[in-house]
């Protein structure tokens, strides 16, 4: 077309096409549809032309200080062949540069109806997370997210404001970076990976909620090696957990033993630092394959005794076509606890020896149009925050907990790439009165 | 309406550095000579489709984004051998930069990552992953979860690039059927 014809075009032209663009689009369905889908068109086309005009412009601004060499050497109507000088920047890639700082965001908001206790139904904002990722130069940046739980907090209310991550990145070679600050820990298949379009189901499921703790993060500096046979290496020292935040007067160490005593990097203890490595390996396309270790002495100097928290997984997913398997087994294990128990003798909840937990899941895309896309699934899983206790003599040795099998089965729809509509039914083996119907709208960009 | 999206970005992107580099593997070049060691020339030309044809792309479920297209003609002693064609899309935040090779039967030939900026991701680049191209053309779905393998952990990278690769197919297809690329 000839629109596509160099032309300088002001800013206030780009301005009057966007508006007169939107204009035409809103009136699209009217009676002049023709006539307006073809103003439409031409809009289009010159607004194009002002692009390639524009990375014209910037790609000679970028040369101008530059010696010409390159192009020099190039035949006319040819590209050069000869490779850029070390260090620099392709020519393309330097008309057409990422943003600087870039707003990200995810959220829940689910819906849960205990089928037995329908007087316990509950609508919330689980999650609505705000955060901002910006590049201080080509190989530094700080990445973050702030969380809003449950919608309002204050004193009066359930909600929690969280700063989720904050860290910052350096790209020290092609193969490793540094990250330092607060980040996720990069264990099992959810925590580093814990949007709402990322996993299926309303919840996050319970091994990686209970066993691991839901977007489990430490305040640290860790390496990580990303390298060309697909393996990706992490390992790094980070802040732990603290046995002192135990109430044994409370259930919450029963729900999860790690999320009741981890501290989130707010006014964290730091006498007792921590060590992990993460392994993953994505050498054939469609599977993974990892595992991770993390491991750190828990009481923080403020008591006699010393314990030491240990927890791994091993974890895959494979995703063939349409299907997507994966399964997560993680294991988690405090020492020296008959002596912490021994003060807290009476209490309903003494802390475990040891906690575990795996599943197994199964989705399979049946349907999808343009960016719908319609995945059922079903997740087998089984979990137990007090597998085992320490010896504390006849009587007085609590008995282990039963482990709690849950089967969920639902289907998540893709409504485009960001933005996903959820439904399932959760049955509980041990605990029948948790059996709930769940639906979820979440959204991640 | 695009229009309006754009803006509605360009409100979230504060500043915008000069250069923006986790790590770079390839330039345009560079990836062009790769895939057609045996050309002599890359002819640069430019690709831009009308409006109709930005519809016919839209009518195959490919949006076309851009009716402006640089395209690298590889040639040998004045015979064409394919093209390349660099593009860039966002992966999760950050843009990749990739080109793709194709051959005179309009197959892939090739799939090069140039840069790779997401802290996550990174796997897009394995030979494995970008091998699942080679040899599918405009008749191939082109699409993860169906004849593209996904990577766990990079959806919304292989997405994007897949989607990238699949539109830029259908663009050298339709630029070639309307003869603006022979």
């Amino acid at each position: 077309m000839s629109s596509t014809r160099p032309r300088a075009l002001p800013a206030r032209a780009l301005l009057a096409a966007s508006l007169a663009l939107s204009a035409s689009t809103a009136f699209a369905q009217s009676a002049t549809e023709t006539a307006l889908a073809q103003r439409l068109d031409q809009l289009a086309a010159e607004l194009a032309a002002v692009k390639a005009q524009l990375v014209q412009l910037q790609q000679a601004q970028a040369a101008a200080p530059a010696p010409a060499a390159p192009v020099a050497q190039a035949a006319p109507g040819s590209f050069g062949t000869t490779p850029p000088a070390p260090g620099s920047a392709p020519a393309y890639s330097a008309s057409l540069l990422g943003p600087g700082t870039v707003l990200t965001s995810y959220g829940e908001i689910n819906y849960n109806r205990p089928t037995r206790q329908t007087q316990n139904t509950q609508v919330d904002v689980r999650r609505f997370v705000l955060g901002y990722q910006h590049r201080f130069d080509e190989k530094t940046k700080v990445v973050t997210e702030l969380e809003v739980e449950h919608a309002v907090s204050s004193a009066a209310d359930p909600g929690e404001v969280e700063v989720e991550q904050a860290y910052i990145e350096r790209q020290l070679t092609p193969v490793w970076s540094l990250r330092a600050g607060l980040f996720l820990m990069p264990v099992g298949l959810l925590n580093e990976n814990h949007e709402p379009t990322a996993f299926y189901g309303v919840e996050r499921n319970f091994v990686e909620t209970a066993i691991i703790p839901s977007t489990w993060r430490e305040g640290g500096a860790q390496l990580v090696g990303n390298f060309d046979n697909g393996l990706t290496v992490q390992g790094g020292i980070t802040t732990g957990f603290d046995l002192n935040k135990w109430d044994a007067t409370s259930t919450e160490g029963k729900e999860s033993p790690l999320f009741s005593i981890h501290q989130e990097l707010a006014l964290a203890k730091g006498h007792d630092l921590a060590a992990f490595g993460a392994v993953n390996w994505r050498g054939i396309p469609g599977l993974l394959v990892g595992g991770s270790l993390f491991t750190g002495q828990a009481t923080q100097a403020q008591a006699v005794d010393k314990a030491r928290i240990t927890l791994w997984d091993i974890h895959a997913r494979w995703t063939p076509g349409k299907w997507d398997f994966s399964t997560v087994y993680t294991r988690g294990t405090i020492s020296n606890t008959a002596a912490l128990n021994a003060a807290l003798v009476g209490n309903p909840t003494l802390i475990p020896k040891s906690f575990d937990g795996f599943y197994l899941q199964g989705a399979y895309k049946v349907w999808s149009f343009d960016d719908y896309a319609l995945s059922p699934f079903a997740r087998w899983e089984q979990f137990n925050t007090a597998k085992s206790y320490a010896d504390l003599g006849m009587g007085l040795t609590p008995e282990a907990a039963r482990a709690e099998r849950v089967v969920t089965m639902g289907a998540n729809l893709q409504v485009s790439q960001g933005v996903v509509l959820k439904a399932d039914y959760q049955r509980f083996r041990e605990n029948a009165d948790l059996n709930r119907v769940n639906l979820g709208l979440g959204w991640s960009f | 309406m695009r229009v309006v999206v754009a803006a509605s970005v360009s409100a979230l992107v504060i500043a915008a550095p000069t250069s923006a580099f986790a790590v770079d593997y390839l330039s345009a070049d560079q990836a062009a000579k790769l895939m057609f060691p045996e050309a002599d020339a890359f002819e640069a030309r430019n690709v831009t489709l009308d409006a109709a044809q930005l519809q016919q792309l839209d009518a195959q479920g490919v949006r076309g984004r851009s009716a402006s297209w640089p395209v690298r003609v590889a040639k040998r002693a004045g015979a064409t051998l394919g093209f390349v064609v660099t593009d860039a899309v966002i992966g999760k935040v950050e843009l990749i930069d990739y080109a793709v090779g194709i051959a005179l039967d309009g197959n892939i030939r090739q799939v090069e990552i140039l840069s790779y900026r997401e802290s996550h991701g990174f796997e897009i680049r394995l030979p494995a992953w970008r091998k699942q191209f080679v040899g599918k053309g405009s008749a191939s779905t082109l699409r993860t979860g169906d004849d593209i393998a996904n990577i766990s952990g990079a959806t919304l990278s292989c997405n994007h690039v897949t989607d990238g690769v699949r539109r830029i197919v259908a663009v050298v297809a339709l630029a070639r059927r309307g003869g603006t690329l022979a």
